[in-house]
């Protein structure tokens, strides 16, 4: 039988979800280069909220979400510990009644699947279940018990092992440093080491670094990159005698880790054109931790002070800054390119975690039977053509 | 109590590089943060205030980018912070340091106590506090692990002392030194950083100081650097892989090689 080769860029939860499936096809050869470790990079910054419902995707994608959080269900109980779920469940305030209709339908959603899930009215209630947030300011809130947040690192490591488990090559520590394009289509890869390795299809997983990658290969990746700034707080009395649920605003998120609270501004309430906000920056030269704007602190301090307001008085114990990969409509960049053999999986924005398996899923589908789904018809890149300009 | 604060922003990673030409570090080259024995010099110069009312007042000599080592002592609880930066103090040694830092204390107005971190997370010499004494001619105790009481003029602590502890007093104005990890510090809240972050921080130069350009800098500096060199790292990390069997293998086996070795 024929194999057919393929080189995947980018060992984050992109590369190794996408190494993992093509894996499952008995004629592919999966080649991953990951430059540094797996998972090491927007992926290990990433707050690995895969929750049952929210705002961070649309209701109208829900298969994505489901698939990606049973994957990882299935994943930790093949070997637990392999995700590093963390089971904290999902309280999402409704600020208004457009997010108490979205809210509405994504717990009947949820519940449709098996899962508890309820809109919770009683304010009462809320309180006991997250005691430090203001229920005057909202309607309400939807609350899923079985749902929390993974560790992305694991993930990818543990999505890695088992790519190699089934014949796969991952190369770490590797960085591509060339595409090689022949006729208008892509026959490989060179490595920093002087390497040249030959494919049938080369796949660019590097997420924030995508437009680097796209210019090896003679592509412009449409892609922007939002700050994520997270802030980890040591609550007063610096240990939470509770299980503190993953808290979605539509402006900010918080989940637990460990004693501390993690904080972010939401990434759908980016703007694209505010320079605080957005642009088109160097991954490569963030700082391991800190490198935060003033700008962040402040916000995430209004909105703890008008939504969560027994944080206000929270040390500062950290903070990190992240860089995630946007195209303008917020959705992702996936399948072919102008590029013969040349694809794309990047563009996930602050939902890698989430959408990589349902979308690598349907990716290693279209690359090794040629089938596409509509998920990526949705998502792909071919939406773009010509109508993006850096 | 009117208390000084002397801090160092220091890189974050050891990894940082020498200049072959000066040998002096390359502090650019890193992420920088505020020496952790520093925070614990402002944790006890914070809880002193609060016993003792007065003012804590955050100093720092390096480059403008040092600001941000002060603004996190602002957050901390320094009620003001002077960055004293000149391109002339640029090549310091710790005497120069030492006699810079004196001088615009002395500038700044009249302080009961100086303290400062024993040491510095990257140079590490610890000489800066006892020489900052020496130059303000104040008594001084060092690597002082906690400040017992403050009375009719003078300091009680215990310090580190070979092997074990000493009970000291010294009469004041004095210079501490204390040493990393003698308190917990206190974190910055997001209303402290916020503060913090918009406070004016005013800046000294050798303008202000007046200090003669052969005191400052590397030419007040005696202490010639003849060589730096990073550690010659014998121990390296295998990486063991497999499955949890195969690596509980591997140790043993590791385990057994050892105890031959050391055996043999």
């Amino acid at each position: 039988m024929k194999k057919l080769r393929v080189g995947i860029i980018g060992g984050g939860i992109s590369g190794t979800a996408l190494g993992y499936h093509l894996s499952l096809y008995g004629n592919a050869e999966v080649v991953l280069f990951e430059k540094n470790a797996i998972g090491c990079g927007t992926t290990s910054k990433s707050a690995g909220t895969v929750c049952l419902f929210d705002d961070s995707l649309r209701n109208r994608y829900w298969d994505v979400r489901l698939y990606g959080f049973e994957s990882y269900l299935k994943m930790e109980r093949e070997e637990k510990g392999s995700t590093g779920f963390d089971k904290t469940g999902t309280l999402v305030a409704v600020t208004s009644e457009e997010v108490e209709a979205t809210v509405e339908t994504g717990i009947a959603l949820a519940k449709a699947a098996g899962y508890q899930g309820e809109y919770i009215t009683d304010k009462d209630r809320i309180k006991k279940i997250l005691p430090l947030i203001d229920v005057e300011n909202i309607l309400g809130a939807g609350y899923t018990q079985d749902d929390g947040y993974f560790d992305g690192t694991m993930i990818s490591n543990t999505y890695a092992r088992k790519m190699q488990q089934k014949g796969g090559v991952v190369y770490t520590m590797t960085p591509v440093v060339e595409i090689v394009v022949s006729g208008g289509k892509a026959a490989g890869v060179k490595t920093a080491g002087g390497t040249m390795h030959l494919f049938d299809r080369v796949v660019d997983c590097t997420g924030p670094w995508s437009r680097f990658t796209g210019k090896m290969a003679g592509l412009d990746v449409p892609i922007w990159h939002t700050k994520a700034e997270a802030f980890f707080l040591s609550p007063p009395g610096k240990k939470l005698n509770y299980v503190f649920p993953v808290l979605k605003y539509p402006a900010f998120y918080a989940l637990r880790a460990g004693d501390n609270i993690f904080i972010c501004k939401s990434h759908l309430s980016m703007d694209l054109d505010n320079p605080m906000h957005a642009g088109q920056w160097d991954p490569d030269k963030l700082p391991a931790t800190g490198g935060t704007d003033d700008y962040f602190i402040e916000f995430l301090f209004e909105q703890m002070q008008k939504s969560v307001p027994g944080l206000v008085a929270s040390g500062l114990v950290s903070s990190w800054l992240s860089y995630r990969a946007e195209p303008r409509d917020f959705l992702p960049l996936l399948g072919e390119t102008p590029i013969d053999g040349y694809i794309l999986a990047t563009g996930y924005g602050g939902n890698g975690i989430i959408e990589a398996p349902a979308a690598s899923r349907d990716l290693a589908k279209f690359i090794m039977r040629g089938e596409s789904t509509p998920l990526l018809e949705d998502w792909a890149f071919k939406r773009l053509w010509g109508k993006e300009r850096s | 109590m009117d208390i000084a604060v002397c801090v160092k922003q220091v890189p974050v990673s050891n990894d940082v590089s020498v200049d072959p030409v000066t040998h002096s570090l390359v502090r650019d080259s890193a992420e920088s943060m505020l020496n952790p024995a520093d925070a614990n010099a402002l944790e006890e110069a914070v809880a002193l205030r609060e016993r003792y009312d007065g003012q804590v007042i955050a100093f720092t000599m390096g480059p403008p980018s040092a600001e941000k080592a002060l603004r996190a002592a602002l957050a901390m609880g320094a009620d003001d912070a002077v960055l004293i930066t000149d391109r002339a103090f640029a090549g310091a040694d710790t005497v120069a340091t030492a006699r810079v830092l004196a001088e615009s204390l002395r500038r700044y107005g009249v302080f009961d106590l100086v303290i400062t971190g024993s040491e510095s997370s990257d140079g590490a010499t610890g000489q800066v506090g006892p020489m900052l004494a020496e130059f303000l001619a104040w008594p001084h105790l060092t690597e002082v692990r906690r400040i017992e009481a403050v009375e009719t003029g003078r300091l009680r602590g215990l310090k580190k002392f070979k092997n074990g502890f000493l009970r000291a007093a010294v009469t004041l104005p004095a210079v501490l030194t204390v040493s990393y990890g003698c308190n917990e510090p206190r974190l910055p809240t997001f209303l402290s950083q916020i503060s913090a972050n918009k406070k004016s921080v005013p800046a000294y130069t050798n303008k202000e100081l007046g200090l003669s350009p052969g005191a400052v800098g590397l030419a007040g500096s005696p202490t010639e650097v003849i060589d730096t060199f990073a550690p010659e790292r014998r121990k390296r990390a295998e990486l063991l892989s497999g499955t949890p069997e195969e690596i509980a293998g591997k140790i043993l086996a590791l385990i057994e090689k050892k105890r031959g070795k050391d055996n043999g």
